[in-house]
């Protein structure tokens, strides 16, 4: 039987979307595989998340523990590789996340199990598995193979898979935790919000993002103008930030912000997946860039293929005639 | 890392240097900042040891080498400014616009963080012969990484060729292939880099047949002419070529400017070059325009700021900027336009045009740009 | 304190035209500019500063051809003082994880209180080799870290999770640490510099000093392999606003308008 494991990711009391994700990819991959999906929930006092998760899998593992109390990849790893090689799950799946990233690669190390990150596609055709992710910024697709293995780690990048609701009746299971002792050597202190310093850019109706296209500091005063003239904020993606330009609460993306506005326009904005992580939610989105193959076309809704200090001093001055 | 002033002296003989202030008295930049060429010297006079990071006026300098032209006993101040920087670049703590020009311009021969492979885009339609190896030019038009990338410099490079067109030169470009003169990098400090853009530039030129080079902005221009060795072509700004080309009725007139025009004297061109009638010449040529001379014009043209790598660098001054105040003399001469000969003064004065609120009553244009309307 | 920084050379595709190699397994090299990782220079500039503050060496790492000689040159120039290559044509088509065993095996001999690296390469977009190479030395580490304060013997690391969200934790030494970027502001290293640094040798080892097999490394020893690349196809498109800025910016806002959008 080959069966599939996925993570639960969840923080702060609450389950990440992400999970639900691959919780449907894992029920659909289970089927291709000829197995069953078992949803792995492991932390302190999360027996309640059982009833979100239930109709979503076959099983459940349950692990509580106190030193599972806020994510340590140290203790996370040190459970499931005793839960993955008492039942030998086929596939495990783990979120791409700030948790995965940190837990996935040691984990298949010490399981000696291939290992793929990212994966925005998952196929077992035959029941030999392949996987799909992206290289060089998105430019690239790349289709992974693998060797024979008892077992294989592939972490899901988010938005990979649409949310199912299978209306499963998930069996579960409590185990042990296998932890002996504390983890001395890497300690979880405590978790920082962002600053929303002046602007909060997640409750505004139009936005305004700026990428790498503005090239320098100085240039931004371009696009301030259209955030006026349009009435709505600036935002940015994280070369901006990175630079110095903007501050971090100004950024959108996977480890920014995520908003939903009525209207996004994105200046400069080449659309590598990380930053349109923290758009594609939006109402309508507008894309100015000189680059006719930048992927942020193939998001948006309109687009204008051209100079944006060119184009944006235009669209300011129509608006700003609009307006009246 | 300090820099002891006595090395200074040594190096760049300032031991001639009588204090007499006229440096200073000339700097453009010295009315705005705290940079003071006389005081620089004083201290090296002095044995005074310099901490170049902590001298941060030394990026104020645009090396307009004004303070070099008044010194009654040759000494040149601004390569005391040249030493400090080069001192600050070998540290590696220099700004990060700055760092990004100089990376990029190691790894892609521009300054403007573009791949190379789009260095012919401005072309877009134009019918531009493109060098290959081996090839014979009779005129090696040098566009310049600004006119390549920057798309407001990019209209000069394409009413460039237009009006070599018009000549009837046989001209060619490089195209992909032309690499930044990396003459700001080495006003930066870099000194390593424009070796080595020396070096690999005359490797490349050296490729081709071309008895003359003419380039769009005066900055590759003076590096070619003065800060390369061994060029065995003969170099040209552009305004020198057009001037001649008027004169020997290879360029004739079919239109007209009615408006007054004034000139901006780029201190590349003018300053450090003496090239200051051909551009007039040009202008004054050009049939319906009304030409004006600013009172700061030839030898004493107020510097735009835009040279010395001060493109990639915010200055700290808060007072006014001296583009702003060339603008401002511009308009109250009078001036529907304002010309000039030079991609970055051109960006520096239009930027001034807009933030002094002027964008109604002048336009900043570059000669070539009203050469092509009429020619 | 001793510090490890691994560093990788990748191609700058972010504005370059990418095409695939007609094996179909990898990308054309021709016409790439080649650079240190962005990540990676982050780590890098990370290390030197702890060694301004608190003294110590750093020795670069890398798995790489000849011409990655160029990064590490870089590396020297900036400050740091040893670098290492590894390289032998069997390590070619090495995935993330035995990329690690490499570096592993390199390190394991060496003294150190710390490792760096970035967290992600521009290339692969991977971020296996971190926590990877942790694991193998048996040695604790952290990923996405955007702020290190060391001690002796211990860190207090922040990491980035989603939505800006940091999570602090204390870490015993030695560790791996994957840096973010943007954590600090990388410095320059001049055309002089790294002429200099040039006089300083770079010590290359292959399979045999690393005491590897042939089956442990390259495309026999990784359990993954590129099968295809391919060009992604935009299913979805933006309606395109054809004309000059004026034109297109003059429509753009006509349709945001009827669209009640401003």
């Amino acid at each position: 039987m080959k069966d599939v494991f996925a993570l639960v990711e969840h923080r702060q009391g609450e389950i990440l979307d992400v999970t639900y994700e691959i919780l449907s990819g894992g029920v659909e991959l289970a089927s291709k595989l000829g197995g069953q999906l078992t949803a792995v929930l492991l932390g302190s006092d999360v027996g309640s998340f059982t009833d979100q998760l239930k109709s979503r899998a076959h099983r459940i593992v349950v692990v509580e523990d106190d030193k599972l109390k806020n994510f340590n990849s140290e203790a996370y790893q040190q459970v499931l590789s005793a839960l993955i090689e008492d039942h030998k799950p086929y596939v495990t799946l783990i979120p791409q996340s700030g948790f995965g990233v940190d837990l996935a690669p040691s984990l298949a190390v010490e399981l000696d199990y291939p290992l793929t990150t990212d994966c925005y596609e998952i196929d077992a055709k035959d029941g030999v598995l392949s996987s799909f992710r992206q290289i060089y910024g998105g430019k690239v697709n790349a289709q992974i193979s693998f060797v024979d293995a008892p077992g294989y780690i592939l972490t899901v990048r988010a938005a990979s898979f649409a949310v199912e609701e299978p209306g499963l009746t998930a069996e579960i299971v409590n185990v042990d935790s296998p932890l002996t002792e504390e983890i001395a050597y890497r300690k979880f202190v405590d978790y920082v919000e962002a600053a929303v310093g002046e602007v909060d850019i997640t409750q505004a109706n139009i936005v305004v993002g700026i990428g790498r296209g503005i090239k320098e500091q100085e240039n931004l005063t371009v696009v301030e103008e259209l955030a006026k003239a349009i009435g709505g904020v600036l935002a940015c993606s994280r070369p901006v930030v990175d630079a110095g330009w903007l501050p971090k609460e100004r950024q959108v993306g996977a480890s920014g912000k995520t908003i939903k506005p009525k209207l996004y326009i994105a200046v400069g904005i080449s659309g590598a997946f990380q930053h349109v992580a923290g758009m594609k939610g939006a109402d309508t989105i507008v894309a100015i860039n000189k680059d006719c193959n930048a992927p942020i076309f193939g998001e948006a809704d309109y687009g204008i293929v051209g100079d944006l200090f060119k184009v944006v001093p235009a669209l300011s001055e129509k608006l700003k005639e609009l307006k009246g | 890392m300090a820099v002891e002033g006595a090395v200074l002296c040594k190096d760049l003989d300032l031991y001639n240097c009588i204090q007499c202030g006229k440096c200073t008295g000339g700097c453009p930049v010295s009315i705005r900042s705290s940079l003071n060429p006389r005081r620089l010297i004083y201290e090296a006079l002095m044995g005074e040891r310099f901490n170049p990071i902590e001298r941060t006026e030394i990026w104020e300098c645009t090396t307009c080498a004004t303070c070099a032209e008044r010194c009654p006993k040759n000494v040149r101040p601004y390569e005391v400014v040249l030493e400090l920087r080069s001192n600050v670049i070998e540290s590696g703590r220099v700004k990060p616009a700055v760092r990004d020009a100089l990376e990029s311009t190691f790894m892609h021969g521009n300054p403007w963080g573009r791949v190379r492979e789009k260095r012919s885009e401005w072309m877009g339609d134009l019918k531009v012969t493109i060098l290959k190896e081996g090839d014979k030019t009779d005129l090696l038009y040098f566009v310049c990484c600004t006119a390549a990338y920057d798309p407001r410099i990019q209209e000069l490079a394409k009413s460039m060729v237009t009006v070599l067109d018009k000549t009837g030169v046989d001209f060619a470009v490089l195209g992909n292939a032309e690499s930044c003169c990396a003459n700001e990098m080495n006003e930066l400090g870099e000194k390593g880099l424009f070796e080595m853009a020396q070096e690999n530039n005359r490797e490349l030129f050296d490729k081709y047949r071309f008895p003359s080079m003419m380039t769009t902005s005066p900055h590759c221009f003076h590096a070619f002419k003065n800060e390369y060795s061994d060029i065995t072509f003969d170099i040209m700004h552009y305004t020198q070529f057009l001037s001649r080309m008027i004169e020997d009725d290879k360029l004739t007139f079919k239109g007209a400017i009615a408006k007054k025009v004034t000139y901006h004297d780029p201190c590349f061109l003018g300053k450090q070059n003496k090239i200051f009638d051909e551009p007039r010449h040009i202008l004054q040529s050009i049939p319906g325009v009304e030409y004006l001379e600013m009172d700061r014009s030839r030898e004493r043209s107020l510097c735009c700021e835009g040279g010395g790598g001060r493109m990639w660098m915010e200055s700290e001054s808060t007072e006014e900027r001296l583009a702003e105040i060339r603008v401002k003399d511009a308009v109250a001469m009078g001036a529907d336009v304002l010309a000039t000969a030079c991609p970055f003064c051109l960006l520096t004065l239009e930027d001034a045009v807009k933030t002094t609120g002027n964008e109604e009553k002048i336009q900043v244009r570059d000669i070539v740009e009203l050469l092509v309307e009429v020619v | 304190m001793d510090i490890i920084v691994c560093v990788k050379r990748v191609p700058e595709t972010s504005e370059s035209d990418v095409k695939i190699d007609p094996s179909g397994v990898c990308i054309v090299q021709e016409g790439l500019v080649f650079n240190i990782n962005e990540a990676d220079n982050y780590a890098l500039e990370e290390a030197l500063l702890i060694k301004e503050k608190q003294g110590g060496t750093v020795t670069l790492v890398t798995m790489g051809a000849k011409a990655s000689d160029d990064t590490l040159r870089m590396g020297l120039a900036k400050g740091a003082d040893t670098a290492i290559r590894l390289d032998d044509p069997a390590f070619a088509g090495s995935d993330g994880i035995v990329t690690a065993r490499i570096l592993a095996s390199a390190i394991k001999g060496l003294t150190f209180d710390l490792i760096l690296t970035g967290c992600i390469a521009s290339d692969d977009w991977a971020s296996v080799v971190g926590p990877a190479l942790a694991e193998m030395l048996g040695i604790p580490h952290a990923t996405m870290v955007t702020k290190a304060e060391l001690k002796d013997g211990s860190a207090q690391v922040s990491r980035e999770l989603e939505g800006g969200l940091l999570e602090v934790l204390d870490m015993k030494l030695p560790a791996v640490l994957t840096i973010q970027t943007g954590i600090n502001e990388p410095r320059y290293a001049s055309i002089m510099g790294i002429a200099k640094a040039s006089k300083k040798e770079i010590a290359l080892k292959g399979l045999g000093d690393l005491g590897l097999e042939e089956d442990q490394v390259g495309k026999k020893g990784s359990k993954t392999t590129i099968e295809k690349l391919t060009l992604p196809v935009q299913e979805k498109m933006a309606e395109l606003i054809p004309g000059a800025p004026e034109e297109a910016a003059e429509k753009l806002s006509g349709i945001l308008k009827e669209r009640g959008l401003v």
